[in-house]
């Protein structure tokens, strides 16, 4: 089968099947590196949302494996994390996919008139 | 919930991960519950996100674990959680006429008890959102 355009910018997306959370823990990464509760209060702030540490500690195990974060040395028992460069490059591919579908959406709702 | 409670109720719930991941996070884990409470993230929130924490680490599948090591490990950290949940309407009664109590902390060991049918209303409390893989969902 032929792989489309959309497709192939699509399996580019690694952060497509990660889940909002990893989403957002790395947008919170990209200004500099946080540890856990510095991420809860962020993410709160930036979205509104505020995620379970039990979410968070999934999601940093999940983008550490991915090698789209790094742990950084501990200060006191806190572990800081940050942003590696392919995490930075998935991220920018997925909020591009995320800002084309948002305008797909926009364009259609107005299409509509609704 | 007093603060010897709500930190033993977090404590049961992070000792239901792997050793593995408390080898790694779990100072960090206690700490950071202990900021969420002081900020007045209700413990059984937290405990509850621990537990569903715990639940899908032991599900991940790893080199060398056993389904139904991972299966059991599950049973026994949702009994654990309940009887500690469970002791808490039990207790608040009783700490207006005992100056002081002491309930040695649930553990997640093979022969914890199940829980009881109140456990339920307990567990019911657990508000924060959990999100997995992009499902929204609460715990």
């Amino acid at each position: 089968m032929a792989v489309t355009g959309r497709d192939d910018r699509a399996g580019q997306d690694v952060l497509r099947r990660v889940g909002e959370a990893s989403v957002l823990i790395l947008i919170s990464l990209a200004d500099g590196p946080k540890h856990g509760y510095a991420l809860i209060q962020d993410i709160k702030e930036l979205a509104g949302v505020e995620l379970g540490p039990g979410t968070l500690y999934g999601a940093l195990d999940r983008l550490e494996r991915l090698g789209l974060i790094e742990p950084l040395p501990a200060d006191d028992r806190r572990h800081p994390y940050r942003i590696t460069a392919p995490g930075a490059a998935a991220l920018r591919v997925h909020l591009e996919s995320l800002e084309r579908v948002s305008a797909a959406g926009r364009l259609r709702l107005q299409l509509g008139g609704i | 919930m007093d603060e010897s409670r709500a930190a033993r109720l977090v404590e049961t719930a992070l000792l239901c991960y792997p050793a593995r991941w408390r080898r790694r996070h779990g100072d960090e884990a206690a700490e950071l519950a202990a900021l969420l409470i002081r900020d007045g993230t209700p413990a059984s929130s937290i405990a509850g996100s621990y537990l569903a924490g715990a639940a899908r680490e032991w599900l991940t599948p790893r080199p060398g674990r056993r389904l139904s090591m991972a299966v059991g490990a599950l049973l026994v950290a949702a009994a654990s959680l309940g009887v500690s949940a469970g002791l808490l309407p039990a207790t608040v009664p009783a700490r207006a006429a005992v100056t002081s109590q002491h309930h040695a902390p649930a553990q997640c060991q093979p022969g914890s008890p199940e829980p009881g049918p109140d456990v339920t209303p307990a567990l019911a409390h657990l508000r924060v959102i959990s999100w997995e893989t992009g499902h929204g969902r609460s715990c």
